[in-house]
């Protein structure tokens, strides 16, 4: 399918952080993979969990949970590796999020999408775009190129430089772990 | 169309290329007749495609250019300097009309005028002279094969006359290479035939070498009677292209004319795949045999396509490491054996596709001898460009970047290397000054050599400058190589007076630069009056470096061999209670990093480290890690711009089992920890 007709049709991949249910666009994911064993790039933001090999290519993969403020994510054998394409200053990166498990692809009408809540989130409400309400539970709809956007990216700079000088303090805080 | 238009391009601009390393050549051999009919054909070529294209202004004007190498084929007109200076212009020209197309800048339409004059003003030169012999009508086209496309549709009542349609294509026929095709979808049924009546019309590809006013002679009876359409189909014989022939033979069968419309696609697919074939007056065999020829040896393909094999190549190999891995482990005998069957299949599949990756350094020569040319000629300075060694290939990807640090080191040799003819005289040399462009293989890498015979570098000279820049100070002993080495330092230029040509002060520093960019290195070395040699050494290719696989707590990392140095066992204890990081290694107090504290990883529990001795600009530092666990050839990948910061690590590479390790810069490595490490004691101190 076209990217354009995909981008038109209202299907969502939800998967969980944590006891949230959150939902990207499925124009957005490319593929799901198991976990894989990370190599950590020395020096990076905590967020940053480090490269992989998918197909031969290097893909750069974040932790999602660590993104969104919560506590950084713990290896279980739901942990999947969502390979997403997401636009970075009008071009187009792949990374994989990580994410504690992944649910079911949903269509949900935009009609179904209700405004995100201004205040009173735990997460860093900035990267959702709504909530989709089904049944008795509510689904957060990620904006995946802003989570990547040119601010995010400076932070990305940003938080380097600071690592650079903390780099001593730092501790590991999780290891690699083979799926 | 489109796609037509943008493979002329393509055509036109190797085309180009080619006219013009002829035309240098010619420089050199202005009576090689094999030279000029090289010439005359690359333009016939360009013509014949830009009408084709609807490239008008290109196609008229390469014409002119034509009837002049046309006139010197004869031998009624001889090249000379003059005739070859507007020539190369012309050919520049040319390139602007292929880039602007039918847009022409005014810079562009003033040139355009000019040349078209001079180029006029040679030939008429030559009429002058030639206008005692008999000239054919029209010299330029005379012998040339062109080849046409006739509509006969006569009337019914054709036959009244007496006419026989057939005669007349037996008289076309004679004209030349003819195609003919009849279409008889107007015949009636039996019982409606009139005998007298012709039902019959004609579709005809003709090849002559005669020009169009001959066929329309041989229909000159029958023009009232007949509709008759005969149009250019292109420059060359098509009828000797034996997909074209081919193609009629399919096409023709239907009951419907092809119509001049799909012929003209058609020929316009066979001139662009001959348009470097040359002019079809040797005769078709000599141009299947050439098609032939080329056809087998090489082909056109984008390079992001190579890129992309390259990358599957790569995968492919790490894919097949792991295949061989499990195949050793598992019992069965037959997957060994195809395992080892894939692995043989793999190394010749890699070793291919890195050779289809690879360039001769011959594809940058013509722009070299041009630069010689044209600078030694605006310093009134004879200089002559010989090369070696064109053949020696590297990774298209350091051609790419190559040339213009190149071009910067020949530039200077003509400007500050090379006397004037007359300084030369005096110093007792030939008045023609040399320039070497040596390119040989010396084990994994690549050296190009530029030498000159000129007056080589002054060492006093580069000293007092180097004083005088506070480089360097005045009382700092230098030995003669370190002097040379100056010259590579920002802000350097040695020529007293700043020329257009070189000695802005950006020079070879950029020059060093641009060639560390794709791993290459450059030295200096002079001898006064005998001249200088510039050596620049490069790696054969950019994708696969060398490496030292290195274990460091989970991951493992790669250190490019060219910088590793020696390696060495130590005590943990030793490189952990240090005051300042120096250990003693054969004798020499060395500094080294204890990589799992600068990366903010755990001190390790083993007894023992290793530390990896590498050079930094001239210095050795240590950089201690677990354990070294062997050679390593690295597919370099990059990191990708989530990680553009990161700038101690220059690539990952894909080990064996699928998992990803990082390719160390280390002298960026080093560069950070120290300024580190400075910062550290400064707030240490300040507490």
């Amino acid at each position: 399918m076209k990217k354009e007709e995909l981008e038109n049709i209202n299907s969502y991949l939800t998967f969980k952080l944590g006891e949230e249910e959150f939902a990207a666009h499925v124009s957005k994911v490319l593929s799901i993979m198991e976990m894989v064993k990370i190599t950590k790039v020395p020096k990076s933001p905590e967020y940053m969990q480090g490269v992989i090999n998918l197909r031969g290519q290097v893909l750069p993969v974040v932790d999602t949970r660590i993104k969104f403020g919560m506590t950084p994510t713990e290896f279980t054998a739901n942990t999947c590796i969502v390979v997403m394409e997401v636009e970075v200053n009008g071009e187009s990166v792949q990374v994989g999020t990580l994410v504690d498990s992944v649910q079911e692809v949903l269509e949900i009408s935009d009609d179904q999408i209700q405004p995100p809540p201004s205040i009173g989130s735990k997460y860093k409400s900035e990267f959702i775009s709504g909530m989709a309400k089904l049944d008795e539970h509510f689904i957060m709809m990620l904006d995946m190129d802003h989570v990547f956007s040119a601010e995010e990216m400076l932070n990305v700079q940003a938080s380097a430089e600071d690592g650079k000088q903390q780099a001593a303090e730092v501790t590991e805080t999780s290891g690699p772990v083979s799926g | 169309m489109d796609k037509f238009k943008k493979k002329f391009l393509e055509e036109a601009t190797d085309n180009l290329a080619e006219l013009e390393e002829a035309l240098l050549k010619l420089e050199q051999a202005p009576n090689d007749s094999g030279l000029i009919e090289r010439v005359f054909r690359y333009m016939h070529s360009i013509k014949g495609g830009g009408s084709m294209f609807g490239f008008t202004g290109l196609s008229d004007f390469t014409h002119h250019l034509e009837n002049i190498y046309d006139r010197i084929r004869e031998g009624t007109l001889s090249v000379n300097q003059g005739l070859l200076d507007v020539t190369l212009e012309a050919v520049d020209h040319m390139k602007n009309l292929l880039q602007e197309d039918d847009q022409l800048s005014p810079e562009t339409e003033i040139k355009h005028k000019n040349l078209t004059v001079q180029m006029m003003q040679l030939l008429e030169t030559r009429e002058q002279k030639g206008a005692a012999e008999p000239v054919k009508n029209n010299p330029g086209q005379g012998e040339q094969q062109k080849t046409y496309y006739i509509t006969f549709d006569p009337a019914e009542e054709i036959f009244d006359n007496g006419t026989n349609p057939l005669f007349l294509m037996d008289e076309l026929a004679g004209l030349g290479d003819l195609y003919a095709m009849p279409f008889l979808e107007r015949v009636p049924l039996l019982e409606d035939i009139d005998p007298r009546r012709c039902y019959t019309h004609w579709e005809v590809v003709l090849s002559t070498t005669e020009e169009e006013q001959a066929i329309h002679d041989v229909f000159i009876f029958v023009e009232d009677q007949a509709h008759i359409d005969i149009r250019l189909l292109a420059d060359t014989n098509l009828l000797a292209d034996a997909s074209f022939r081919k193609t009629l033979d399919e096409k023709g069968q239907q009951d419907q004319g092809l119509g001049l419309d799909a012929l003209k696609a058609l020929a316009a697919g066979c001139v662009a795949g001959e348009a470097q074939q040359g002019s079809a007056e040797e005769g078709r065999r000599v141009v299947e045999q050439v098609k032939k020829d080329d056809v087998l040896s090489s082909i056109r393909v984008g390079s992001e396509k190579i890129d992309h094999m390259m990358n599957l190549v790569s995968e492919l190999v790490t894919t097949q490491a792991r295949l061989s891995l499990h195949a050793e482990q598992s019992e069965d005998g037959e997957l060994a054996a195809i395992a080892e069957n894939v692995q043989k299949l793999t190394r010749q599949l890699r070793d291919n596709a890195f050779d289809i990756a690879l360039v001769p350094v011959e594809t940058m020569l013509t722009r070299f001898h041009r630069l010689v040319r044209d600078l030694s000629n605006s310093l009134n300075k004879s200089v002559r460009l010989v090369t070696e060694g064109a053949e020696t290939e590297l990774d298209k990807n350091i051609i790419e970047k190559l040339t213009d640090p190149l071009l910067h080191i020949l530039r200077n040799s003509i400007d500050h290397g090379i006397e004037t003819p007359d300084e030369r005289l005096k110093a007792g040399k030939p008045e023609e000054g040399k320039i070497t462009l040596k390119a040989y293989y010396s084990g994994a890498s690549v050296h190009i050599q530029v030498h000159d015979d000129g007056k080589g570098l002054d060492t006093e000279k580069i000293k007092e400058k180097a004083i005088e820049r506070q480089i360097i100070s005045p009382e700092s002993i230098l030995s003669r190589k370190e002097i040379l080495e100056l010259i590579f330092l920002p802000g350097f230029s040695t020529s007293a007076n700043v020329t257009d040509v070189s000695g802005r002060g950006v020079g070879m520093d950029v020059v060093r630069r641009n060639l560390a960019d794709i791993r290459g290195e450059v030295e200096v070395d002079s001898e006064p009056g005998s001249g200088t040699t510039l050596t620049v050494k490069l790696p054969l290719t950019l994708s696969i470096i060398d490496g030292l696989l290195v274990q460091l707590a989970d991951n493992q990392y790669v250190i490019p061999l060219s910088a590793v140095d020696k390696i060495y066992a130590a005590r943990h204890s030793d490189v952990v209670d240090t005051f300042n990081n120096l250990i003693v290694l054969d004798g020499e107090r060395i500094p080294f990093f204890y990589l799992r504290e600068e990366f903010g990883l755990p001190e390790s529990d083993s007894e023992t480290e290793e530390i990896v001795v590498v050079q930094y600009d001239n210095n050795r530092i240590g950089m201690v890690v677990d354990g070294v666990i062997g050679e390593y050839q690295a597919v370099l990948k990059s990191l990708g711009k989530m990680y553009k910061y990161q700038d101690m690590i220059s690539g990952a590479t894909i080990l064996g089992d699928g998992t990803v390790a990082l390719v160390m810069d280390t002298n960026k490595m080093i560069d950070r920890f120290s300024e580190e490490h400075q910062k550290k004691i400064y707030v240490e101190s300040s507490k």
